[in-house]
């Protein structure tokens, strides 16, 4: 079996998605620290409510979204296929370096506001534990099983993680401690960014999350060649085996089945 | 440098890396997964179970 | 013996440079103890930053047992404990060997574990040398008791349960030492600080000369 028949070709869109994703972080970025006004009450920190948001709606939502989504399609046995085990995977991935920039960017902004780099408020709280799931997610992720068996695994463990999304969602509103409440989500919201502003905020949503799906496709095109190159090597290390003793031929197929079931793509 | 600006390059500075990265992998597994097409030049692929 | 030393960690720490356990598990598992012993302590950040060094090294001190564990997990696979005693690599040799790795490992995290306490806890090292000359002598000792009582417990069934408790009280001294000398460095007393670096110098001697002598029979009694 060839085994550039296993791995998909390389689409198109995924690199206009890229292309697209990279001029709308340069525009949010050119509006964001020069275009806009500083804020009546913050001043220039508020440029860092340009980025921060999307961050963490990305790490929040779409990651934890698809991470969900993907892991509960596998397990379902009438949609399981290794796509959204892989899917999952990454998206957990690129979730974690997003979740740390959330924190990253949060904790600039607060140590001039605040006056400390951290606090153990809800919000903060949760989210640094949903990147601590998170990693643990990867760490399992790591350790080399059969990969039926490790998707099973992995899918499990995601739904674990994604239990956290909403907590971090609600914690601003069922503890009020120091982190504000929602935006643009938030029941009764206030809304007190204006023109220039907003389109800044609403275009950096944007760019990010053309980052996110971009970075998601990359990562998803990793994972399945390093599924495949696995697999390569091992029936290339069966066949070598086989072909040094004769009796073991019939026994043959049943290894490199065995590796594609539960696997589509 | 004040607050903002670390953010921004924090942030920017994070994906950058992270995409060339990412990018790097896919390149070298790629290069992997044809050397280990032909059963004979094995050397420089990464060994079965490493995670890059 | 110190050939052998150099032999054994370079292959320990070639075998970590490969699966990375410890930056994938053991990282975040300190940073999990911080978090956890965060929720526990409460909000206030006055207690926390009074807490704080005693929370350090009580991350550490978990996350050395972790580090131990896969220490000797390592050779736990069919028959690679006695080809290790067969190949004629000097026991201690062995032992120096392991505990270097493990305690470069311990460095490395002390590294980080200082970062994150600092970051989430708000807290300030003002005597900077005290905290480090601390990490240092704690790493010996930590590194050379746990490899030791790794050994004891290694081949056993039972020795994930029972390696913590063999060795945690063992490592009490490290903890109380570690924690009063860090809350110097925090306050900036340096000669109350000094005092309790006292304790941890013959803790870490004591350990490496123990270790260098029974590793080799406690090996042979497996």
């Amino acid at each position: 079996m060839s085994a550039s028949s296993l791995v998909p070709p390389r689409p198109r869109w995924l690199d206009v998605v890229g292309v697209l994703g990279l001029v709308a972080t340069g525009v949010t970025v050119w509006l964001g620290l020069w275009v806009t006004p500083p804020d009546v009450v913050q001043g220039n920190l508020a440029r860092l409510l340009y980025i921060h948001p999307p961050l963490a709606t990305v790490a929040l939502y779409w990651a934890g979204g698809v991470a969900a989504g993907g892991s509960l399609l596998y397990l379902w046995p009438r949609t399981r296929s290794f796509f959204w085990d892989r899917l999952a995977a990454s998206a957990v991935e690129v979730g974690a370096v997003f979740s740390a920039l959330t924190l990253a960017t949060g904790s600039l902004w607060g140590r001039p506001v605040w006056g400390v780099w951290w606090t153990w408020d809800a919000r903060l709280t949760s989210t640094a534990l949903l990147l601590l799931l998170e990693i643990g997610y990867l760490a399992l992720r790591r350790v080399p099983a059969d990969p039926a068996v490790r998707a099973r695994r992995c899918a499990v463990a995601a739904l674990l993680v994604a239990i956290d999304v909403p907590i971090v969602h609600f914690s601003v509103q069922w503890w009020q401690t120091l982190h504000q409440g929602g935006t643009v989500l938030d029941p009764g919201f206030d809304l007190h960014v204006h023109g220039i502003m907003l389109w800044t905020l609403g275009l950096g949503f944007v760019a990010f999350s053309l980052v996110f799906v971009w970075l998601l496709g990359v990562r998803y095109q990793v994972e399945v060649l390093q599924d495949a190159v696995g697999g390569q090597e091992l029936e290339v290390s069966l066949a070598e085996r086989w072909s040094e003793d004769p009796e073991l031929v019939g026994v043959g197929g049943s290894g490199a089945e065995a590796h594609e079931r539960g696997g589509a793509p | 440098m004040s607050y903002v600006d670390a953010g921004y390059a924090v942030a920017l500075a994070t994906l950058f890396v992270y995409a060339v990265g990412l990018v790097v992998r896919r390149r070298r597994w790629e290069r992997a997964l044809r050397a280990s097409e032909r059963p004979v030049a094995e050397t420089g692929a990464p060994s079965h179970g490493e995670r890059s | 013996m110190w050939h052998d030393a150099v032999l054994v960690a370079g292959k320990d720490i070639r075998i970590e440079a490969r699966s990375r356990v410890a930056l994938w598990q053991v990282v975040p598992f300190a940073f999990l103890v911080l978090v956890l012993l965060a929720f526990a302590i409460g909000p206030d950040q006055a207690t926390l930053r009074h807490a704080a060094p005693g929370i350090f090294w009580v991350a550490l001190l978990f996350s050395t047992v972790l580090a131990i564990q896969r220490s000797v997990a390592v050779e736990s696979g069919e028959g690679t404990r006695d080809g290790l005693r067969l190949s004629g690599i000097d026991p201690a040799g062995i032992f120096l060997g392991k505990a270097a790795a493990v305690g470069l490992q311990l460095l490395a995290l002390q590294v980080v574990l200082w970062a994150g306490v600092t970051f989430l806890f708000d807290v300030h090292v003002h005597v900077v040398w005290l905290a480090m000359v601390a990490s240092l002598l704690a790493t010996v000792g930590l590194a050379c008791a746990g490899v030791l009582y790794g050994a004891l417990s290694a081949g056993l069934r039972v020795r994930d349960t029972l390696l913590p408790l063999l060795v945690l009280p063992v490592l009490a001294p490290v903890l109380l030492a570690g924690s009063k000398v860090w809350e110097a460095a925090l306050s900036g007393s340096t000669s109350s600080g000094t005092q309790w670096l006292k304790i941890l110098v013959p803790f870490a001697v004591i350990y490496l000369v123990v270790g260098i002598v029974l590793y080799g029979p406690l090996q042979e009694a497996a």
